[in-house]
């Protein structure tokens, strides 16, 4: 469960010593599944909870499992119930496009963050692999890419295991229903933050993280004052990763 | 539900679609964008920022329960450097919170 504090330690036979070659192997897959395990239990109850909505407001247990297969993406899916209906008009489906695309837009930028680790790799295997990002398996890969790990596989198979856990547990919340435990009762809503805090820490460095997280800190907040819906996110990323990058090396 | 099937089945294709997209546009479009060193930093600076933008307005705005987790998990992640002390005391002091406070 817990990292190695130099990632990658033994280099696998493909990597060499001086420069980690980026890989993509089954032996990462099975690290990153280990290392995600701390969120499993926080993340099934999350997904129950949408199962169990998504029961009260009406799609079949075939629905919300598909929903959350194909979507794969919790908060987006939660979002979306609160104004589901069974039939959809054309500009209604162009609102939840619209409303989709607002609340996963920080995948963009995760997706692009991952741009100098998988770009050796062969598309094949990148665009299918970007399909299973979400939050959590990104937060603990970026980590992981920090302290010095080049093999692809820990993304995969995390976010494999996070893929799993998600729909099996969407269509248990379906099947138990109104018996699902008060989330916020017994902290399940502080899950995936103590998480990313977990993840944040190793990321830093000194000035330029400072700039960058002060600026995403003040921006970020100001906006969820300013604007409605998710924009804050986005925006207090971009502009501290802006800022960060205007900070020069310092060594 | 009988004409509704179709109805819903659309909705969820369409936000898989839209998902779809997100997860690969940005890795994508950084293709076109070359990677100087200044560029550079900016990625080395976006995934903290990025976990930052998420994390404070959601301690800004949640209750008094959150805000102690989070500081739990803050102090336990420095301490253990364990994410699974982290995230059981951020819900055990969250839970705890909240039962005193209500």
């Amino acid at each position: 469960m817990l990292m190695p504090r130099s990632a990658s330690p033994a280099p696998g036979p493909s990597s060499s010593a001086d420069h980690p070659k980026v890989t993509l192997t089954l032996a990462g897959c099975l690290e990153g599944a280990r290392s995600i395990m701390p969120m499993m239990p926080g993340l099934a109850v999350f997904a129950m909870a949408f199962g169990a909505v998504a029961e009260q407001k009406g799609l079949s247990l075939a629905e919300a499992s598909l929903s959350s297969a194909l979507v794969f993406a919790g908060l987006a899916q939660m979002v979306a119930l609160e104004g589901w209906s069974q039939h959809w008009s054309a500009s209604a489906l162009l609102a939840l496009a619209f409303l989709t695309f607002t609340v996963n837009m920080r995948h963009v930028l995760m997706a692009a963050a991952l741009r100098p680790w998988f770009a050796p790799l062969p598309a094949w295997q990148t665009y299918p692999s970007l399909l299973l990002l979400a939050d959590n398996n990104w937060a603990a890969a970026m980590r992981y890419y920090t302290l010095g790990g080049r093999d692809a596989g820990f993304f995969v198979g995390s976010g494999f295991v996070t893929w799993s856990v998600w729909v099996a547990a969407t269509a248990l919340g379906h099947l138990a229903g109104g018996g699902v435990p008060d989330a916020k009762a017994v902290g399940i809503d502080l899950v995936v933050p103590a998480f990313f805090i977990a993840m944040l820490l190793p990321n830093w460095r000194g000035r330029r993280e400072a700039v960058a997280w002060g600026v995403a800190a003040a921006v970020s907040v100001t906006v969820s004052f300013v604007l409605a819906g998710w924009w804050f996110i986005v925006v207090g990323a971009l502009a501290g990763a802006l800022a960060g990058g205007f900070v020069d090396d310092e060594r | 539900m009988t004409s509704g099937e179709a109805g819903a089945l659309a909705a969820i294709l369409v936000m898989a679609a839209v998902s779809a997209l997100n997860r690969t546009a940005g890795f994508f479009l950084m293709r076109l964008i070359p990677v100087t060193p200044r560029v550079r930093r900016v990625l080395d600076a976006l995934p903290g920022a990025l976990l930052v933008a998420l994390l404070v307005p959601g301690a800004v705005h949640g209750d008094l329960g959150m805000a102690a987790g989070l500081g739990a998990a803050l102090v336990a992640a420095k301490l253990t450097r364990n994410d699974f002390l982290a995230v059981i005391s951020a819900m055990g002091t969250a839970a705890a919170v909240r039962a005193v406070v209500g």
